[in-house]
């Protein structure tokens, strides 16, 4: 699986920097998200409770944070054992630009699967990545903005929540056994994350749900609930 | 069921108890203080084992053990080992790896196991295998069938440089290049035969007893060969020796070859229940079956046929590339030699053949024998061919193969095979006719009308079944004689049991068998009933595979009942006071000819068994047992047509009409042909359509479950026309020739070479998905525009 993205972030790129330190604020807003520990300024252990289609694991992993050039740049990298589940493992290559608007994040991500997640799960792993990404922006919205991102919506067009809690829904009630089913669920999802990342464009484009600065965190939010969820 | 002999459409007497759930299955044996295996298995595809850590399994509840590749090896058990030596052609022997039923070091492929746990229930036992920790150092993967040989590949095996197992060749090369030289048209194609999973209903399964008293095991196991288990198991795993080692393999559901090998469970199960002193039981869930289950297919070739000014085929010239996965299962290196490039001539007159095979190692699982085992492939090769070359060279497909047919029998082809019998024009009209060929135009001008596009396919297949005489399969690396026993035991109130070496897992045998000797002595087949799959009653056997069980099977209680019948009339005789000669069986009666006296079957087998009044010096009882060895292998034949319907817009392809005309020689029971040919073509038109294995680029099977690996179901199949016709086979009693394989063999390029010609593009793979012939379809209408 490979991910890419380019956003702008309304912060001084120290700002962004920090917050993207914060093991604090990082397990509060990674869902499933049970421990998550800084053992050294380059080092983080996380556990990890998530559901890929029908495989639902406990991962654990180590991140390692290597090339660090802050607050311009680092490599993200990390590897993670779901015990049964399988394992995953992956990387990024981040980097932080200041422009006129604030912060100009770029990543480059890239991520593996093995086991019986990639047996099982290997047509899921990219909705569910972008399902997490979506619940882990909100969050991050919410407690490094300050505001929840359904709050700063100014009309009924987007509302990430629901979209999330319908997608958990559909996922949830897919009867793993029966393919069709699974196929049509998984279409809907996609159906969904498609409208949502239609209206997130339109969205930021417009200004609301916190403006471009939202837009960027949510990207870079993603990369790491990637990270965190698949290791 | 009353006296059903052969040709009779008798119910199947095995269905009772299946269809009313009462069938005795593997996972059905529960033993007293019985335990349960799962295994440890490798995420990955290529990795060092460089700890296994079972401190916190061995603490869970109910855990009694977790045992590893160390401690197997430690123990003597030997490697896992293929059965059918091949030699390169410089004459070196195959390159086999070692394989160990639990790995130690170097795990090759995901899902290989590398320790099990046995515990007090299956839930114990997985939760526990959760919980063993295992640290690999992964490895670079290769995966791909050409990508093995390559430079630089990922190496598998230090047994096997460059990956390559054997590099054989069969046929003469300088004759075969000399033809292509003198070739007016030379047609070449480049061909892929998908890997599939065979996909039995039933999953694969163990039950293991070690006796500590009596030093004896048994295994109760899913098998198509339960002799040939015992036998592989005694003499190269060191797990028992023969005489205790007893193997059941009871009621199976469905094997398709999958179950004639020997896996690494079985034997880890029977080691594991000496260890643990207890009884231990696994049941493969359908992951693992996916995962551990020897694979069918996956071939890569290329093709070059050479034809004359007349259009007569001069040269066959193949070049093939054999994945056998990450280790060589029992008889993984003859299918894609013996039993696949043996049968590049197909139902043609073609004097030159080169076929060069080369099989790799990958980092996949291991692939082996899967309905049909290398006929499939080397059908779809030439019927695609022949298919193609007709459409190179302007001639109807019909015409093309009808000119290049063998006519005269006995025939010698130039790839070891020598047809005994065939009338391969009696199977091209009734297959022509049934689908209304000359009509197929008007068809495909009225469905043009409608947006759809129409093709239609032929294949016209052959297949060599019965194997196979002994001493030939000896004398080409086999480690098997592949003969049959049979023995009849007549019981005292004239009742029959059938021992047969052959094993039913489908194919109903306790019916077949049973007509047989309906047909012999006239009695009801509720009367007989066969004995089957348990090396502690039947002598000894080499199990069903191949299509070999009616050919090879049947004629060995032939021979056994000649015994009996002879040994019968000498009483009937005695007792009436008659010459023997003018004995006759007839209605469950024996007479004296041209007389009013006769005496029941019951009456004689008492009379053998109360031993009052028998004959000078003659033994008591009346029981016979037989060997036989067949003197050639059987050659079923057939064209199948199938007419296909393309969406141009989705590239959903809809069959139409599928006739499928046979010749299997003598049918004993037309029902369950029938049943054999129907599955058969379920399964070859699954690969065409639907079925494939993938893998990503590291070696993660991505098809582990039926949501990603498409199975055909009713719906994605048409109602068949089957037909019949017979030439009987002169090499066996019953002049029978098999029809286990036939279905999956012929059908899948009929659908390729229908699809073909609806789209207008030859270049399409398997399986043809909507996609891909929406693509070719596309390509094809793209190049008409230009």
């Amino acid at each position: 699986m490979e991910m890419t993205g380019k956003y702008v972030i309304p912060a001084s790129r120290e700002a962004v920097w920090q917050a993207l330190n914060d093991p604090a604020i990082l397990k509060q807003c990674i869902p499933g998200c049970e421990e998550l520990e800084m053992t050294s300024p380059t080092e983080m252990t996380a556990q990890v409770t998530s559901k890929i289609g029908p495989v639902k694991a406990k991962f654990k992993g180590e991140v390692t944070l290597q090339n660090i050039n802050p607050p311009e740049s680092y490599t993200i990298a990390g590897e993670g054992k779901g015990g049964v589940a399988g394992f995953a493992k992956g990387g990024a290559d981040v980097h932080l630009e200041e422009s006129p608007e604030g912060t100009i994040l770029t990543y480059n991500a890239t991520a593996q699967v093995g086991g019986k997640l990639a047996q099982l799960g290997s047509r899921l792993i990219d909705s569910t990545a972008r399902k997490m990404a979506d619940e882990f922006f909100g969050k991050f919205t919410e407690v490094v903005g300050g505001e929840a991102a359904t709050e700063t919506t100014d009309d009924d067009e987007l509302d990430a929540g629901e979209i999330a809690a319908a997608q958990d829904a559909a996922v949830d009630e897919a009867p793993v056994l029966l393919s069709e089913a699974v196929t049509d669920i998984e279409h809907a999802v996609e159906d969904k994350i498609h409208d949502t990342e239609e209206k997130i464009e339109v969205a930021a484009g417009k200004g609301v749900l916190g403006g471009p600065f939202v837009w960027g965190l949510i990207a870079l939010a993603a990369l790491i609930a990637v990270l965190a969820v698949l290791n | 069921m009353g006296v059903q002999g052969i040709g009779a459409r008798a119910l199947r007497k095995e269905d009772k108890r299946f269809i009313t759930g009462k069938g005795r299955y593997t996972d059905d044996m529960t033993l007293p203080r019985m335990t349960y295996a799962a295994f440890v298995r490798s995420p990955h595809a290529h990795a060092k084992v460089v700890s296994i850590d079972a401190s916190a399994a061995l603490e869970m509840p109910g855990v009694e053990a977790v045992l590893t590749g160390e401690q197997l090896v430690g123990d003597g058990i030997g490697n896992l080992i293929c059965g059918w030596m091949i030699h390169s052609k410089d004459g070196t022997p195959m390159k086999m790896g070692a394989w160990r039923a639990l790995e130690p070091e170097t795990v090759r492929f995901v899902g290989q196991a590398v320790a099990v746990v046995i515990a007090d229930t299956q839930g114990q036992a997985r939760d526990a295998a959760e919980s063993v920790v295992v640290e690999y150092e992964e490895l670079n993967a290769v995966v791909s069938t050409i990508d093995a040989l390559k430079g630089g590949a990922p190496q598998l095996h230090p047994e096997a440089p460059g990956n390559l197992i054997y590099d054989w060749d069969i046929g003469d090369e300088a004759a075969t290049n000399a033809a292509f030289d003198a070739a007016s048209t030379v047609v070449q194609m480049d061909l892929v035969n998908n890997r599939l999973v065979p996909n039995p209903m039933e999953p694969r399964a163990a039950v293991a007893d070690y006796d500590e008293a009596e030093e004896h095991y048994t295994l109760h196991t899913t098998s198509q060969n339960p002799h040939v288990a015992r036998l592989v198991l005694s003499a190269f795993y060191n797990v028992a020796p023969e005489h205790k080692l007893r193997v059941i393999a009871p009621d199976v559901g469905g094997g398709f070859g999958s179950k004639i090998f020997i896996y690494p469970e079985e034997i880890a199960a029977l080691w594991a229940s000496k260890r643990v002193g207890r009884p231990v039981k696994w049941v493969s869930d359908r992951t693992e079956a996916f995962l551990t289950d020897a694979h069918g297919r996956d071939h890569v070739s290329h093709a070059e046929l050479a034809l004359n000014a007349d259009n007569k085929i001069t040269g066959f010239r193949v070049k093939t590339v054999a994945n056998l996965g990450a280790y060589m299962s029992l008889f993984s290196s003859s299918v894609p030699t013996y039993l696949y490039a043996t049968l590049l001539s197909g139902q043609y007159d073609i004097p030159n053949i080169h076929c060069n095979v080369k099989a790799v190692y990958t980092n996949t699982t291991p692939v082996d024998a899967y309905r049909g085992a290398g006929r499939p492939e080397a059908t779809f090769l030439v019927e695609r061919m022949m298919e193609t070359a007709a459409r190179q060279v302007g001639l109807s497909p019909a015409e093309f193969r009808r000119k290049n047919f063998i006519r005269s029998f006995p025939h010698q082809t130039p790839v070891i095979m020598c047809y005994d019998a065939g009338d391969y024009d009696a199977t091209l009209d009734a297959a022509l006719k049934a689908i209304d060929y000359d009509g197929f135009p008007a068809r495909k001008a009225e469905a043009a009308k409608r947006g759809k596009l129409r093709g239609l396919g032929l294949s016209c297949y052959i297949e060599a079944c019965g194997i196979a005489p002994s001493a030939a399969v000896g004398s080409l690396g086999a480690g098997v004689g592949l003969w049959e026993s049979a023995e009849v035991r007549v019981n005292p109130v004239g009742s029959i049991e059938v021992l047969t070496g052959s094993h039913s897992h489908g194919q109903g045998h306790e019916t077949t068998f049973a007509q047989l000797i309906s047909e012999r002595f006239g009695v009801d087949t509720d009367s007989v009933s066969i004995v089957h799959g348990d090396t502690d009653k039947v002598q000894f056997g080499m199990g069903t595979y191949g299509s070999r069980s009616g050919a090879v099977g049947m004629s060995a209680i032939v021979k056994a009942l000649d015994k009996v019948e002879a040994k019968a009339k000498k009483i009937a005789a005695h007792l009436m006071e008659a010459s023997e000669g003018d004995i006759q069986i007839e209605g469950g009666e024996l007479k004296v000819a041209g007389t009013d006296k006769k005496l029941t079957f019951t009456e004689v087998a008492l009379a053998a068994y109360t031993a009052h009044n028998l004959p000078e010096g003659m033994e008591p009882g009346l029981k016979e047992g037989a060997f036989y060895d067949p003197t050639n292998f059987t050659f079923p034949a057939g064209t199948y047509a199938c007419e296909v319907e393309v969406d141009p817009e989705t590239g959903k392809t809809e069959i139409i009409n599928f006739v499928a005309a046979d010749d299997f020689g003598k049918i004993i029971n037309p029902m369950i042909v029938e049943g054999q040919v129907h599955g058969g073509i379920a399964q070859g038109v699954g690969q065409a359509l639907l079925e494939s294995v993938s893998y990503d680029e590291t070696g993660q099977l991505l098809t582990a479950s039926y949501m990603d690996y498409a199975m055909p179901r009713a719906d994605d199949l048409p109602s068949y026309t089957l037909l019949t016709t017979e030439t009987i086979c002169p090499g066996n009693p019953l002049g029978m020739k098999g029809c286990g394989e036939a279905g999956a063999i012929g059908s899948p390029p009929a659908v390729i070479n229908a699809i073909t010609d609806a789209i207008n593009n030859n270049d399409l793979a398997m399986p043809a998905t909507p996609q891909r012939v929406w693509l070719a379809s596309r390509a094809a209408l793209a190049q008409a525009a230009e």
